[in-house]
């Protein structure tokens, strides 16, 4: 304990002192040794990594002045009055964090407990599924520039969903997880670890979201998704934080063969917010749809870095990140397809499209590919447009008024990404937070 | 003029016989001769202070010059390698190893009879004053660092057209020089534009006054012949209102086992409404790094295209770009790269859009054969404020061999909704079908791989010259060879 | 005179067996139809004789000119004279028909000697007209963007240009409405010169009212079964493939 590493300087982590983590680790004393020691290991990593320098490549185009980590508290102050969102759809079960503290949920039917299924907070799985829990956390490097983060939620975290679906086990309803920030200034750090067996079959919804929507926050969440041979997994997440909250999302995602992945990231909230996915295809027939619809409004700045590692062959990736931008927000899309030399015949797609909606709205895009092997189809596109003249024009010469409009075509310019989920309520669900984000 | 060093055993090698009878600076076999030159003019080994003011008293230089190359001397050194985005292998080149100005002389000559019989062999050799008789209005020769020869056709000269070795002009023209020079390229840009505003020698300066069109190109042919040498040339162009202008150039250099140094600056000026052309077919030997800094300014309704096709070197990093300063100016890139076994060519196009209703394209095509490796690298830029810009790009590279590699790097910044920005890449093999097809038509597989790679790049090359579409062609089959079965 | 002989030709694509024993010889000048229906091997053998590296001959040989052909790469079986009409022709993108034919061509010639450029554009030109193909069709890339039938004729002309001595022409017909056909049948017809052998890939009778040929094959599961004459062909359009499958059960039982 008293080996902590001092910090560089106090300034550059800001509320996350020595202090800060050894008052961390004796709230989480009473859990099992190994996971205190890698909460150390990953605590000492967090001190020995800088912070995003300018003239980083991996952070190009961020404002990384804009990363500062004074602005936020530590102290968790679970507010027991606040009411987990009820359920708009039919759930497998349901898990609800405040301030990183588990709260009562819809738990998990004893018939799906028969067969297997772990739905858990991660502070019982690694009591109870300790050996699975430990051979699935944090297995697959962070490495798109926000590894400091990572090892930063690895130390810190309490709050967050342990799914597990034997083999064979195919679940159509969702497992949802709401992650809820409550208070000015709440530190959260969000971790989910999902792990699908061979032919296992489960969608998992992630909400992120705070209770006051103008208060300063600070989110640093992981999430591991791992579908194992043949299996089908479909994660949506909705971002929602607070309009002053810097956020880190952090996903990784392992497809093994034949296994399918369907992910969806609806981003809304934040301040600042840096969203960085990794889909790594690893056996044979393995296939990752990477979906992200984002609306930038006001000051906001919305991150996005992607790569889609092609390691086997026969594998195949669709990206398609479409973002809409008003005001004098940002956005920046930087994805890479990387083909390894032995993954011949790999079929990858990586599209990013934005639609800029006022004068000052600015998208940057850096679509890249680094492709060694040549049997490949792999092709990327970005496009930065405007809502079409003669769209409007019609729709107006129809009695509708400009500003309907022009959120009309806002729907249709995502509804090609909404189309691809499956669950009609899920997509109810995801239109109405967009349409609520738009109005406010 | 006395020598710095006492290094001016050069060991040159007897010419090496190979059949030459193509276009100047595109078939790499012709290229891959030298003959012995004695050299009068030497700075020797290594980079300094004294290296630069070497350079400046050798050209008899006023202070202002002699204080921008020392300004930049400084900017260069005080640079890192760009190793944070570019590749790790520009650290093997040893600057200190390097000779940065060697010469017989900086005044060209205007006949082809008075060039020195040793320097005049290499570019009889390489067909220079053939296709000037030819093809071209004027012709430029550099040989190592001054322009041996010079000359533009009178008919053209009557026009009111300067074509000048830039060293020439910085003495005979002061006034349009000094007005454009480092103008649309910064002495800080990069550390290689820094090098070359440090140790500059030779390249073109153009200038065409306004309503002047210029019927036949204007070209220029750069030779590289003495090992550990580092040819840094700087061109300025300058078109005037509502003039045309088409300028080619061609590099070779012989294989050395060392490496050699190209890193030049190429400014270009576009006046109101006026038209240039820049083309550029390089064919280096595989030992050259090849890291040129090159950019045009285009003013109201002015355009600017850059042909640049990129062969051979070790390393190649360039991107061409226009800076679109006036109202409806255009710019446009065209680049062709091949990359063979231990090559990168790391290239690509910069669009900065910075006024309203402005148009870019770029169009770039790669191919990479065995190991070679070919990188795509834009920059596509519409800051605030503006109305009305377009850009497309477009990026497809061939793969040829299951080990080659290819990369897309591209960045695009728009600010303001009332753009339209699109960019596609995509990357490709030749197909077996294909191949079996041309086969059965009895090519060998060797030539249907070659006329599919022609047919990949058919589109671009159909934009060149004549004469340099034919020999391209030909290069390509010979890059080919070898690279089935 | 010149001679394709196929003896005994057993091809294999993967595992499977697909051409399990044909012989057949085709003199110079003759025209030999193949008959048969679909998935009874007629574009394998094609193929495998143009030696398409995804089908394996697993037995027998195919002679031209009393020079077994199965060790020569594709290209070499084309210059020695063979050519094989796709069903199917594949794309080359940025390579015109000129070019194209011309770079088949000058490999002919070899390294030594360069086509003459103007006689090849007579010829070409000649030829197209012959094949009542618009001459702006040079200009073109090899079958990009082509129709049907476009494609087919792009195939005749090449077969024109290119002299073989025998031409495998497989499905020709297939995908072109009656004016195609015959303006391709007609293309043919006038390279029946007496120099030219043709085999004649066909599911069809209809190809044959425009092609007569010399000689009637009928192929199914990988062996010819029956040979005549035109006559055949008729018979077996007018009684259909079944005909021919009762007839073998009947013989084999």
């Amino acid at each position: 304990m008293s080996a902590l590493p001092a910090l560089q300087t106090p300034s550059v982590n800001g509320v996350f002192t020595s202090d800060a983590f050894a008052s961390h680790l004796a709230a989480v004393g009473h859990l099992p040794a190994w996971w205190l020691d890698l909460k150390r290991a990953a605590w000492d990593r967090f001190g020995a990594l800088p912070l995003p320098g300018r003239t980083d490549e991996l952070w190009r185009f961020s404002t990384v002045a804009g990363i500062k980590l004074n602005r936020c508290t530590l102290a968790e102050t679970p507010d027991a009055g606040f009411p987990i969102p009820p359920a708009v759809f039919p759930c497998a079960a349901t898990l609800a964090f405040l301030n990183n503290r588990a709260l009562a949920g819809e738990a998990l039917s004893p018939e799906l407990g028969k067969q297997g299924v772990i739905f858990c907070p991660i502070e019982e799985a690694v009591v109870h599924h300790a050996e699975l829990f430990q051979s699935h956390f944090m297995a697959q490097a962070v490495n798109l520039g926000s590894e400091k983060f990572a090892a930063l939620n690895a130390a810190l975290t309490r709050g967050g969903a342990f799914l597990y679906v034997p083999r064979g086990v195919e679940i159509e309803t969702p497992f949802v997880v709401h992650h809820v920030a409550a208070g000015d200034g709440a530190a959260v750090f969000p971790h989910t670890l999902a792990i699908l067996e061979d032919t296992a079959k489960a969608t998992l919804v992630e909400n992120f979201l705070s209770t006051d929507p103008a208060g300063a926050g600070f989110a640093a969440g992981v999430n591991d998704l791992f579908a194992g041979p043949g299996a089908q997994l479909t994660y949506v997440g909705v971002q929602n934080w607070s309009r002053d909250t810097l956020a880190f999302q952090l996903n990784s995602t392992v497809v093994q063969r034949d296994a399918r992945v369907l992910s969806l990231n609806v981003h809304l909230g934040g301040r600042q917010a840096r969203h960085e996915s990794h889909s790594r295809l690893q056996g044979p027939g393995a296939f990752s749809e990477m979906l992200a619809l984002t609306v930038a409004q006001g000051e906001q700045e919305f991150d996005q870095r992607t790569l889609q590692s092609h390691q086997a062959p026969n594998t195949g990736s669709n990206l398609l990140y479409k973002n809409a931008l008003l005001d004098r927000a940002r956005t920046i899309f930087s994805g890479l397809i990387i083909v390894d030399p032995e993954a011949q015949k790999t079929d990858a797609y990586q599209s990013n499209r934005n639609l800029l909606l006022s004068d000052e709205a600015e998208s940057n895009a850096l679509p890249g590919l680094e492709i060694q092997a040549n049997d490949v189809r792999c092709t990327h596109g970005a496009t930065s447009g405007h809502v079409d003249a003669e769209q409007m024009f019609y729709l107006e010469s129809r009695g509708i008024a400009p500003s309907a409009a022009r959120e009309l075509l806002v729907f249709g310019f995502f509804e090609e990404v909404l189309a691809k989920l499956e669950n009609e309520a899920l997509r109810s669900v995801l239109r109405e937070s967009i349409k609520a984000n738009l109005k406010t | 003029m006395s020598q710095i060093t006492d290094s001016d055993t050069l060991t040159t090698a007897a010419v090496e016989e190979t059949a030459a009878s193509s276009v100047a600076g595109i078939d790499q076999t012709a290229g891959d001769f030298k003959y012995d030159v004695k050299y009068d003019f030497d700075a020797g080994s290594g980079l300094s202070e004294r290296t630069v003011r070497y350079i400046s008293d050798v050209k008899k230089e006023d202070q202002w010059i002699r204080d921008f190359r020392l300004n930049a001397l400084r900017t260069f050194l005080a640079r890192p390698l760009p190793t944070h985005w570019a590749t790790r292998d520009l650290e093997n080149i040893n600057f200190d190893k390097i000779r940065y100005y060697l010469s017989q002389g900086t005044k060209p000559k205007r006949t082809w009879d008075e060039v020195p019989a040793d320097i005049k062999m290499t570019f009889e050799r390489l067909g220079v004053p053939e296709q000037e008789r030819r093809f071209l209005a004027g012709v430029e020769a550099q040989f190592d660092s001054e322009a041996a020869y010079s000359n533009i056709k009178d008919a053209v000269s009557k026009q009111g057209v300067i074509f000048l070795n830039s060293s020439e002009a910085l003495r005979t023209h002061p006034e349009i020089f000094r007005r454009w020079f480092g103008k649309v390229i910064p002495t800080g840009d990069n550390k290689f534009s820094a090098l070359n505003s440090a140790v500059f020698s030779g390249g073109s300066f153009i200038y065409v006054p306004p309503g002047v069109k210029v019927l036949h190109p204007l070209q220029a042919y750069f030779r590289i012949n003495a090992e550990n040498f580092g040819q840094f040339e700087r061109t300025l162009i300058i078109v005037d209102e509502g003039s045309e202008l088409t300028y080619m150039e061609g590099c070779t250099a012989p294989k050395f086992s060392t490496s050699t140094l190209h890193s030049a600056v190429v400014e270009l000026v576009a006046l109101k409404g006026a038209k240039i052309q820049y083309i550029t077919v390089q064919n280096w030997a595989p030992n050259v790094y090849n890291l040129v800094t090159k950019r045009g300014l285009a003013h109201e309704e002015a355009e600017i295209k850059w042909i640049d096709c990129n062969i051979g070197s070790r390393l190649t990093m360039k991107y061409p770009g226009v800076v679109l300063k006036g109202r409806k100016s255009r710019g446009e890139v065209i680049s062709i790269a091949l990359a063979n076994d231990g090559q990168h060519q790391d290239t690509g196009a910069k669009m900065v859009h910075a006024a309203d209703e402005t148009t870019s394209s770029i169009v770039a095509k790669s191919i990479s054969v065995g190991q070679g490796r070919s990188t795509y690298r834009g920059l596509v830029h519409i800051p605030r404020h503006l109305k009305g810009c377009k850009n497309n790009t477009e990026c497809d590279a061939l793969l040829i061999n299951t080990n080659s590699r290819t990369d897309t790097y591209p960045a695009i910044t728009v600010r303001g909704q009332d753009h339209a920005v699109q960019h596609e890449a995509s990357v490709s093999k030749v197909s077996d079908e294909m191949i079996f097809y041309m086969q059965s038509r009895g090519l060998t597989e060797a030539q249907a791989m070659s006329l599919a790679v022609n047919g990949f790049v058919n589109d671009l090359v159909s934009q060149f010259p004549m004469e340099y579409s034919v020999e391209l062609k030909r290069l390509i089959d010979l890059e080919m060879e070898g690279s089935v079965g | 005179m010149s001679q394709l002989i196929i003896q005994d030709l057993k091809v294999s694509i993967g595992d499977k067996p697909v051409v399990k024993g044909l012989s057949l010889t085709v003199n110079q000048g003759e025209v030999h139809a193949i008959m048969g229906p679909n998935g009874t091997g007629k574009s394998t053998l094609a193929k495998a004789i143009a030696g398409h590296p995804d089908y394996a001959i697993t037995g027998g040989d195919v002679l031209l000119d009393g020079q077994s052909v199965l060790a020569m790469q594709p290209d070499e079986r084309a210059r020695a004279g063979l050519f094989l009409a796709f069903q199917y022709p594949s794309e080359v993108p940025g390579v015109t028909i000129a070019n194209f034919v011309r770079a088949a061509l000058q490999a002919r010639l070899g390294e030594s000697a360069d086509l003459d450029a103007t006689s090849y554009y007579k010829k070409l030109y000649e030829k197209m007209d012959l094949l009542k193909i618009d001459r702006k069709f040079t200009s073109r890339a090899v079958n990009e963007g082509f129709s049907g039938g476009e494609k087919k004729r792009c195939e005749i002309l090449q077969m024109a240009m290119l002299e073989p001595k025998f031409s495998m022409m497989d499905e020709t017909d297939s995908g072109l409405d009656i004016d195609a056909l015959r303006i391709v049948a007609d293309g043919v017809n006038k390279l029946r010169t007496g120099q030219l052998g043709i085999v004649l890939i066909t599911h069809y009778q209809r190809l044959l009212n425009y092609i007569v040929p010399d000689f009637v094959h009928v192929m199914y599961d990988g062996r010819i079964v029956r040979s005549g004459n035109k006559d055949l062909a008729v018979e077996l359009e007018a009684r259909g493939y079944a005909w021919v499958k009762k007839e073998l059960a009947a013989a084999s039982a």
